[in-house]
């Protein structure tokens, strides 16, 4: 797999003057950002603010109507290959077929990510499965499982291909508490030990200052304000 | 700029991969196909019985016979599209596969594979039923005339309509009103075939030499190059646009 290479001044995706229109409607108003690699960086806002639309863009699901992405020098448009190969997405729709098993959409999902090496394969979907607590679940149709579970399901899937970016959308919806704190303590994980920068939303304020070491707000689709490490702090109060 | 070329080996696998796993959806949720099964077989009772009903003839002749099974089959032939994009759309799991590292038109090309497969094995089917609720008036053919038939007859312009089927499916699954949008862009490109389909069927059961044919085989290969062609050059703008 080519690695996605992160430029000199250590900014591994470049956002430039991001619009999204839809009809008159402006979902997003020309943002412009850095995330440096290696972070948990949070897009935060009320509902409505432009959210899964920003992330949905990054994550190259959707076209901006205006600006460009560029993660690590490259662009969807050239490089989608590469950067797919790189990355790893779960949004708040469900990537998952409800007729195949847990084993089989990720058997499937590790294909289409170029890994064949069917012990490969047993290894890494055991590991995770087992990490998530759904090995009693691994052989039964994912149209049985409930939300929570899916939600497992579908992290697993975004990451088994070993990604270097994670986009997460929303990740903690139908989690409950202990499931919340486990994956809190995965995604840390990810990020310290495997150098995973993540990106999330979620509408929980409180886990932006346990996660995130860098977070913008959004308001009706513009950034209203960019929070680095130290202000953290005062969170709570920008809410 | 870097790029990195997938090697023909693992586009066939990924091309494999997207083919069973479609197969074994269908396979898990069978009571859809049987539901398609049942509209052709009661569509070929209504018009065999129709027919019988209207002329007072037992066997019904041979053009009528290959124009009441190639409508039947273009309707099912909308059926199917509507499971290769739109239902992969409507159920999110199409971001899956174009967020993937995997060339567009592997994806529309096994698609396509699938298409046709379903389509086979629904044709099989309704032939089956149509050759013993309509009797059509057929003459003695050879068992390679058969052959001939179900290749030249039934296949190639399945090949031909799977294409097609593909393309729409893939146009339409992001546009609002689908049931609208699909009948109008597919009409217009499988109409230009309907009649070398049931011309070549006609005279392929009637006898003729498939080098009397060449005019209908001829369009009908015009046809797929020029589909496939579509296919391929617009594939990203199709899955990513």
């Amino acid at each position: 797999m080519i690695q996605i290479m992160v430029e000199s001044d250590n900014n591994l995706i470049n956002c430039n003057n991001i619009s999204k229109q839809y009809g008159f409607f402006f979902a997003l108003k020309n943002n412009s950002f850095t995330i440096k690699k290696s972070t948990i960086f949070g897009i935060a806002g009320a509902n409505g603010a432009g959210k899964t639309t920003l992330i949905k863009i990054l994550s190259g699901l959707i076209k901006p109507t205006f600006g460009n992405v560029e993660i690590g020098g490259m662009n969807y448009k050239e490089n989608s290959r590469i950067i797919y190969q790189n990355i790893g997405i779960t949004i708040d729709e469900s990537f998952l077929y409800e007729e195949l098993t847990v084993y089989e959409n990720l058997k499937f999902y590790c294909n289409l990510h170029l890994i064949f090496e069917k012990g490969d394969i047993m290894r890494e979907i055991n590991k995770l499965v087992e990490r998530f607590e759904l090995t009693d679940w691994i052989n039964e149709p994912v149209r049985t499982l409930s939300h929570g579970m899916k939600q497992k399901v579908e992290l697993i899937r975004s990451i088994i291909h070993r990604p270097s970016i994670l986009f997460l959308d929303e990740p903690f919806s139908g989690l409950d508490y202990a499931a919340t704190d486990r994956l809190i303590k995965f995604i840390r994980e990810m990020n310290q030990k495997k150098n995973v920068t993540v990106i999330l939303t979620t509408h929980k304020t409180d886990l932006f200052q346990q996660l995130c070491n860098d977070l913008i707000i959004l308001k009706k689709g513009r950034i209203e304000k960019r929070i680095t490490d130290e202000e953290f702090d005062e969170i709570e109060s920008l809410f | 700029m870097k790029t990195e070329n997938i090697s023909l080996k693992l586009k066939l696998k990924q091309f494999k991969t997207i083919l069973i796993k479609d197969i074994k959806s269908e396979v898990r949720q069978v009571n859809d196909l049987f539901a398609v099964i049942l509209f052709d077989i009661i569509s070929i009772f209504i018009f065999s019985s129709v027919y019988n009903f209207g002329t007072q003839y037992q066997n019904m002749p041979l053009e009528i016979f290959m124009i009441q099974n190639w409508i039947i089959i273009f309707f099912t032939l909308i059926y199917i599209m509507a499971k290769l994009f739109i239902k992969e759309k409507e159920s999110g799991t199409i971001n899956g596969l174009i967020s993937s590292p995997i060339y567009p038109n592997i994806i529309l090309y096994s698609k396509t594979i699938y298409c046709l497969i379903l389509m086979t094995l629904i044709e099989s089917i309704l032939y089956l039923f149509s050759f013993f609720l309509s009797a059509p008036l057929i003459g003695r053919i050879s068992s390679i005339q058969v052959l001939t038939y179900i290749i030249l007859g039934i296949i190639l312009p399945t090949f031909d309509l799977s294409i097609s089927g593909s393309l729409v499916s893939a146009l339409s699954m992001y546009a609002k009103n689908k049931s609208f949008i699909l009948p109008i862009i597919l009409f217009p490109l499988i109409i230009p075939i309907t009649t070398p389909i049931i011309s070549l069927n006609i005279k392929l059961l009637q006898g003729v030499l498939v080098h009397d044919l060449i005019y209908e085989i001829g369009f009908l290969f015009a046809h797929i190059i020029l589909m496939i062609s579509i296919l391929t050059l617009i594939s990203h703008v199709l899955l990513y646009d």
